[in-house]
């Protein structure tokens, strides 16, 4: 399937310039449009925890380097490719000094990298294909329609980072209003999971029976089968504009890129209650329908967005007590219906904002269901709401209000919230460079992301520099 | 005294007249000839420069290319600087308008509140930046005839951040010399000084030179490269192209 795709891709590269060139004569008119454009950014992202000896919570060092080429009047290139170094050196033995990639870990990522064509084989249809981010939905960062590309939550904090998605992306379009997409990503790639002081924020904590003490932890993940029923992900969308407001239909033949525990054994690994567990972890396809709208109502804007999940078979946990009771002539488990594909489970946002005549901003959104919360049982409510005002031509932007409010059970709010407040100020010192100071306040009880993250508030400097 | 006389009748005949031509020329008949004249091509592009300059003249330059193709379809896509290059702004009918952020990917729809806002930090706010005849969105008045311009007030029709705008109007070519912004307390907070020169068979407005009062800021708004009537067909102006 990899080789069909890739060779699909070099033809479509090799023929696609002749093509128009022979046909239509298009060659882009204005030789600066057809020159390659290389631009990017230099980001320095440091944070520090608020409590004790103000350890490093984070630091990342990225360049961002973005190659556009305008290959005829109807097709482009594009690519954006990550180098950077994020984390802190984890320097054990001496043997780590001679091992640059310890010393100084640097890495290297493709965002992104397509061709696009436009009016492929009939005028009225667009084709991209490569690596690409393929971003769905109406609402500012948080798209519970948006589940094509993998998320990249290593920073948990930046909403709404998704991977780019090797892909082949059609778009249609009926007139000027109305269009239809289609999209195949031959195969599936999970996401990946927050990292540094992040990497336990999503972990539901696990209680044990009385008297046993967790002394190991190991699981197993198992991928679904490379194959083009097991690995490949299918999407349509219906696109259109009415009466002044934007909407979509959209369907995902998909697989959730978090994946679920569906076992866990337990060990003895000692006589006073020490265990071990492993874990099994699974991949699930799901069926996913989504609507999105947008408009402006008395210069309001407005947006909702809902997406319902259909599993497309009952996810159970089983619970494997069998080696604690040897003696038992039956295997000792216990099952336990995480997901029930009868019932779906639907989550949503709406929002809005309005620009004030004095230059001040205010967005206010309300999502039922984080990016990793799934089943009706595990939705929480989440109120976001941010207000900024810029100074001195736009050169200085303070948002002294920005966070959020999350319930996690509405009959014990007392002992299920969180709170989470980010004051920001960001001043433009040249047009291509920004300075920004944050800071991420925390506050909640209960098992629920934010709440996790109490111990962690934290003072944050960016600087990004765009070239 | 005879010619005393004589230059009187002169002056008395030369005031009449200017007042017969500026009752002849009436508000609304000076206007829609300036909306004539600023909005008589079919449609255009073209590249504008952007200065932006401080009260100690300190200057940052934008640019961006422009398309138009009537009075109520426009897309921006700035080229530089490299913080903004690739940001494109497209105005439809109706007050629908759509942000396209390279960083996110795809379009936004914008609430129609942003046209209160500062275009790009400049002092030119989106409203400003409308292409909407002025004869739709405001109530002229002439107040005077001097030299060589006629002079309108012009107050909005409908909701608008503004009180009034005096307009000075080119009585020769009635293209807009003068354009003077007063706030809701009427208090003049802006002033834009047009240049125009001919273009083929139109007049257009080579720089616009916008001075905001009360933060004592300028913004130079210089335009090159125009071209008109290259017969630009809707599709330039959809979302799909916005993307690209």
């Amino acid at each position: 399937m990899k080789r069909i795709y890739y060779s699909l891709l070099m033809c479509l590269l090799i023929v696609t310039p002749g093509m128009y060139d022979a046909k239509d004569g298009l060659r882009a008119q204005n030789h600066d449009e057809n020159k390659i454009k290389l631009s990017g950014v230099l980001i320095t992202d440091q944070r520090f925890l608020l409590k004790d000896k103000n350890d490093w919570a984070w630091n990342e060092n990225r360049l961002t380097l973005k190659l556009d080429k305008k290959i005829t009047a109807t097709s482009k290139f594009y690519s954006e490719v990550w180098l950077r170094n994020i984390g802190l050196p984890n320097i054990t033995t001496s043997s780590d000094l001679y091992n640059k990639g310890i010393v100084d870990p640097y890495s290297l990522e493709i965002r992104q990298a397509y061709v696009h064509l436009y009016g492929f084989i009939t005028r009225n249809l667009d084709v991209t294909i490569g690596r690409q981010r393929i971003a769905w939905g109406t609402a500012d960062k948080l798209n519970p329609t948006d589940n094509l590309n993998p998320y990249d939550i290593e920073d948990i904090l930046d909403f709404g980072r998704h991977r780019g998605s090797d892909a082949i992306n059609l778009n249609y379009y009926f007139n000027y209003n109305f269009s239809m997409q289609g999209v195949f990503i031959p195969f599936f790639q999970t996401a990946n999971m927050p990292v540094g002081i992040f990497s336990n924020a999503l972990n539901p904590g696990m209680e044990l029976p009385p008297g046993m003490v967790l002394k190991e932890h190991s699981d197993t993940i198992l991928m679904p089968r490379y194959s083009l029923g097991r690995s490949s992900v299918s999407a349509l969308k219906f696109k259109g504009f009415t009466k002044g407001i934007d909407f979509s239909l959209s369907y995902v033949w998909g697989i959730d890129g978090l994946p679920f525990n569906i076992r866990n054994t337990f060990f003895p690994v000692d006589t006073i209650g020490g265990i071990s567990i492993n874990s099994q972890l699974s991949f699930i396809r799901a069926h996913i329908i989504g609507f999105d709208l947008a408009t402006s109502l008395a210069g309001i804007g407005f947006w909702a967005e809902a997406a319902i999940f259909v599993p497309e078979k009952n996810i159970v946990m089983t619970t494997d007590l069998s080696a604690l009771y040897p003696a038992s002539p039956v295997p000792v488990t216990q099952d336990s219906l995480i997901l029930d594909k009868t019932k779906p489970y639907l989550k949503f946002i709406a929002g809005g904002d309005y620009f004030f005549a004095d230059g001040s901003y205010l967005n206010i959104q309300y999502m039922h269901g984080f990016i990793h919360e799934r089943g009706n049982k595990n939705l929480n409510d989440y109120f976001f709401l941010r207000y900024e005002k810029k100074f001195f031509n736009e050169k200085l932007k303070v948002a002294p209000i920005g966070g959020g409010f999350i319930v996690a059970d509405w009959n014990e709010i007392k002992d299920n919230y969180a709170l989470v407040y980010m004051p920001e100020i960001a001043y433009k010192a040249t047009d291509n460079a920004e300075i920004i100071i944050s800071a991420g306040i925390f506050e909640g009880k209960g098992d629920n992301m934010f709440a996790n993250l109490k111990d962690y508030n934290m003072f944050i400097f960016k600087f990004n520099y765009s070239f | 005294m005879k010619s005393k006389i004589q230059s009187a009748v002169f002056t008395a005949l030369i005031f009449a007249g200017s007042i017969l031509y500026a009752n002849s020329q009436d508000a609304n008949t000076i206007l829609k000839n300036m909306d004539d004249v600023m909005y008589a091509p079919k449609d255009m592009t073209g590249k504008h420069t952007i200065t932006l300059i401080d009260k100690n003249g300190k200057q940052e330059i934008r640019k961006a290319n422009i398309k138009q193709k009537g009075t109520d379809k426009r897309i921006i896509r700035f080229t530089s600087p490299a913080s903004q290059a690739g940001i494109s702004v497209l105005s439809l009918p109706d007050d629908v308008m759509y942000l396209y952020l390279p960083a996110f990917g795809k379009e936004r729809r914008i609430s129609a509140s942003v046209k209160n806002q500062n275009f790009a930090g400049t002092d030119f706010s989106y409203d400003d930046m409308e292409s909407i005849p002025y004869s739709d969105k405001y109530t002229p008045k002439l107040i005077k005839s001097e030299g060589n311009v006629f002079v309108l007030e012009l107050t909005p029709k409908g909701r608008s951040d503004y009180s009034r705008i005096i307009v000075n109007v080119n009585k020769t070519n009635y293209y807009p010399e003068l354009m003077e912004y007063y706030d809701r307390g009427n208090k003049k907070i802006k002033v834009a000084e047009y240049t125009f020169k001919k273009s083929g068979n139109y007049w257009n407005a080579a720089e616009i030179e916008m001075t905001n009062l009360k933060k004592n800021h300028k913004t130079k708004m210089q335009m090159s490269d125009v071209k008109y009537d290259t017969g630009l067909t809707d599709d330039e102006f959809t979302v799909r192209k916005l993307k690209l």
